[in-house]
């Protein structure tokens, strides 16, 4: 290797192969999952009803994951949470 | 006799199925074998002109379906091995004039004279993938390291898995150059997406494309590299041991600092 390749290397530009291989791993994953887009509708509207139930999040702004990196891989949901509080939590901090 | 019927697929197309089937059916048959390739690309054949057959082909797979000709009439025999044939395509029909019943017939007669039967899959996986797959007792699915042909082989090895079992794997048209520079998957990383076994690299050579125009694989050329490349799968389809040379330039340290400070 090239010492120029190196050091572009050492400041992580590591050429296309390795992006091709991080994306690669996310379509592949998908691909397997074979979920239908109606089955991910319904997975997410499960998952808001879920949280929602206990923590008030802005549904406009939950995202669903997938990553390939850790074996087994992972799903991860993101779901910002409002600050808005509930009345009852709002009313014991002014207690306090 | 009992030959095994190997399918050679690929899901995306241009990727080398057919310049695979016709190598490694010479490797086989430079090796003493009877092999029988088969060209199931109903409609756009092209093992023919690979072979470098085309003019002598009477009959074909059709016909020996509607009971036109007899199976031995259809044969090409090939005159560099007289113990290899090929059965052609139909140029002129579609893929559903032939459906998986008939083509388990078709093959399961050719392994009763050939000690191979091989059979060149076309692209997709529609009808034309399910005939193919139909007669075949083992799968071979070949990729090059490019994002979408590593995404539908693994789709094409998911449905193989459901019938033949786990396929065992070729990465054509591999460069050096190009993945010692870190712009080319290399062998482990379209292993690592494919978790399927290596049968063989085929490095990318200019000769292939000769050896198309001229209609005599590269096997045939003890030069090439990818011929040889072809002659070592078919040794290694016969059971051999036979390594796989690194054509990555993964043993050298600088290379893989330059992965340990790469990787996450």
């Amino acid at each position: 290797m090239a010492w120029g390749t190196f050091v572009q290397k050492l400041f992580g530009n590591k050429g296309s192969a390795g992006l091709a291989k991080d994306r690669l791993k996310v379509v592949v994953m998908y691909d397997r999952l074979g979920l239908s887009s109606e089955q991910m509708e319904a997975l997410r509207k499960d998952i808001l009803e879920t949280i929602s139930r206990h923590i008030a999040i802005d549904s406009d702004r939950v995202t669903i994951d997938f990553h390939s990196n850790q074996t087994p891989a992972e799903v991860a949901i993101i779901a910002p949470v409002l600050r808005s509080r509930t009345p009852g939590e709002s009313e014991k901090r002014h207690a306090g | 006799m009992s030959g095994r019927a190997i399918v050679i697929t690929s899901g995306k197309g241009g990727v080398g199925k057919t310049t695979a089937t016709a190598n490694l059916g010479l490797g086989l048959a430079k090796n003493d074998r009877k092999v029988a390739l088969v060209d199931g690309d109903i409609g756009l054949r092209n093992l023919d002109i690979i072979m470098g057959l085309e003019n002598r082909i009477v009959y074909h797979l059709i016909d020996v379906v509607r009971g036109r000709c007899q199976l031995r009439q259809a044969l090409v025999k090939d005159k560099r091995f007289p113990h290899l044939a090929l059965l052609p395509a139909s140029q002129v029909d579609q893929k559903e004039a032939v459906n998986p019943d008939q083509m388990r017939e078709v093959v399961a007669q050719l392994k009763e004279d050939f000690d191979f039967v091989l059979i060149d899959c076309p692209a997709g996986i529609e009808q034309g993938f399910r005939n193919a797959v139909a007669g075949a007792d083992e799968a071979i699915v070949i990729t090059t390291p490019d994002v979408s042909p590593v995404r539908d082989a693994d789709r094409v090895i998911g449905l193989l898995q459901q019938s033949l079992g786990d396929p065992q794997l070729i990465i054509n048209r591999m460069s050096t150059q190009m993945v010692q520079r870190g712009d080319m998957l290399d062998q482990q990383d379209v292993l690592d997406i494919l978790a399927v076994h290596l049968l063989g690299i085929v490095p990318e050579d200019e000769e292939v494309l000769v050896a198309g125009n001229r209609g005599t694989p590269v096997v045939l050329n003890e030069k090439s590299r990818s011929g040889q490349a072809y002659e070592r799968i078919a040794r290694r389809i016969l059971g051999e041991e036979v390594p796989i040379p690194e054509l990555n330039g993964h043993g050298g340290f600088l290379h893989r600092l330059g992965k340990f400070f790469t990787r996450r």
